[in-house]
């Protein structure tokens, strides 16, 4: 089975993560549309801004970025074909198995008339957030547009570089994802001052100052954190359905068999809040790629294996991988004393390997024929003169 | 009677009589140790039952036959202490011993 993963973040690493640990058979071809290796998000606001180190955001451990089921793709998705199972980039094009949409979201706009994008800017991504620390050296006042999570983090970390910070809430209050009691605890708590009811008008540039309902406000940066969307214009472009995310099912399948949704983007039916939710969370990221690693597991364990036999004959042990049909050719491979490997073969592919006393051969053929879903070619075997070898130079 | 003590993959210790001449993975299959597979039945033929010796079992057994060795190489992680448990001939003096059932047999 091949797979193929668009987007390389949170989800699709833990979905990898989870299908090398479940000794996933097939192959995966990662999407990545940004020219860093996957890194995590959450820090970016907190405490990287401090101490601003690329490996310290590293999400996958070495050995699995490298492991030799993935194929890493620098290149941004251009459209999918669900029926074909065809992924496309703006020069290549990929024929899969099953596709994973892990599209994650992406920072919310907001125009500000007269204000230039060097002076509007948001934290979504890695780039983002070294573009902000490069700001940060001219900038003695900031504002943030927006009152959530992002905003309170950044007020923070943007404080402990002796920034005056003002978080802009367009409603009443602040942090509206929590209790009245909990935003007004954590808004006494934070370095900035934070305006409720403010609406931006525009930005002044001669007077350096956002005009206001309330008046101007003058900063030399502003920060963008009004939410996110998610990235359903490939899904939608597809043809599949859409709301306000990509719907999905229980196994994270959306209304196409050959592809799944996980992370941010995916909506799906939570059994236990009992409604359809389309969660923005690192643990809900990792979660729904759990589900669909054990689904994809799963099938991977009902598809039927090359069959394999033994016998034990006295002294000598036989060992059968794959399955020859009587009237198949034999090609005696290899013969030393007390072991006897046999190729059993039809039309120049190997139907079945006949070892004797040869646990190796036999076990690398088993290996081979798993790795090989289009069976192993003659001609491969006997030049490489045994199928350990083979598997040895395959695998490196 | 006579036992072994099978740390299984959920660290669960499970005590599995035996008789001398069974085999580990007899034992292990009698008592319901969970994570091995023994697809192969016990055949030396799958790599699937994969357990891990505590060093007290050192000196009291031949070390792998020329078979199970080349299987070994294809079980998950082997280590120096990894066998095959369809492969060790339990006997008397390993009453009492512990071992660890492999974390993953694939």
């Amino acid at each position: 089975m091949i797979l193929g993963i668009v987007g390389a973040g949170q989800a699709a690493c833990t979905l990898i993560l989870e299908l090398i640990r479940g000794n996933f058979r097939g192959q995966v071809l990662i999407f990545n549309g940004e020219a860093i290796p996957p890194y995590q998000r959450p820090p970016l606001s907190k405490d990287w801004l401090q101490n601003p180190s690329r490996d310290r955001l590293n999400l996958l451990p070495k050995i699995i970025e490298q492991d030799s089921r993935i194929t890493w793709i620098s290149r941004t998705v251009t459209s999918i074909d669900p029926g074909r199972g065809t992924i496309r980039t703006r020069d290549t094009a990929h024929t899969v198995d099953h596709i994973i949409l892990a599209t994650g979201t992406r920072a919310k706009k907001l125009e500000i008339p007269g204000l230039s994008a060097q002076q509007n800017v948001s934290l979504r991504t890695l780039n983002d957030a070294e573009n902000l620390r490069l700001n940060l050296a001219q900038a003695s006042t900031i504002n943030i547009v927006g009152a959530g999570f992002l905003a309170f983090e950044l007020a923070a970390s943007l404080s402990k570089f002796g920034i005056t910070v003002r978080i802009l809430a367009k409603g009443p209050r602040a942090l509206p994802q929590v209790g009245l009691d909990t935003a007004e605890y954590l808004s006494s708590r934070s370095d900035a001052l934070i305006m409720t009811e403010t609406r931006l008008i525009k930005f002044d540039r001669k007077a350096q100052s956002l005009l206001s309902n309330q008046g101007p406000i003058s900063c030399d940066l502003v920060i963008t954190a009004i939410g996110s969307e998610p990235n359903i214009e490939l899904a939608e472009a597809s043809g599949l359905a859409t709301t306000s995310g990509i719907p999905v099912d229980v196994n994270m399948q959306t209304n196409h068999p050959r592809v799944s949704a996980i992370g941010e983007v995916a909506e799906y039916h939570h059994t236990l809040i009992g409604k359809k939710l389309r969660i923005e969370s690192i643990a809900q990221a990792n979660e729904t790629a759990c589900i669909l690693a054990t689904h994809l597991l799963e099938q991977q364990s009902v598809r039927h294996k090359i069959p394999w036999f033994w016998s034990n004959q006295g002294s000598e042990k036989l060992q059968i991988a794959g399955f020859s049909e009587r009237s198949d050719d034999s090609f005696l491979l290899m013969d030393k004393p007390h072991q006897r490997v046999v190729l059993r073969h039809k039309d120049g592919r190997v139907t079945a390997v006949e070892a004797i006393n040869a646990a190796r051969e036999y076990m690398a053929a088993r290996r081979l024929f798993e790795s090989n879903e289009k069976s192993i070619s003659l001609n491969t075997v006997q030049q490489a003169g045994s199928i350990f070898s083979l598997l040895q130079s395959s695998s490196s | 009677m006579l036992y072994v003590t099978f740390i299984d993959p959920s660290e669960n210790e499970i005590e599995a009589n035996f008789e001398p001449g069974d085999s580990l993975l007899q034992a292990a299959v009698h008592a319901g140790v969970d994570g091995i597979l023994a697809e192969c039945g016990g055949g030396c033929s799958c790599a699937t039952c994969h357990v891990i010796l505590s060093s007290a079992w050192a000196g009291t057994l031949e070390p792998p036959g020329p078979q199970e060795a080349d299987m070994l190489t294809f079980a998950v992680d082997p280590t120096p202490q990894s066998r095959l448990a369809c492969q060790v001939q339990l006997k008397t003096e390993h009453n009492g011993l512990t071992l660890n059932v492999a974390k993953r047999q694939y």
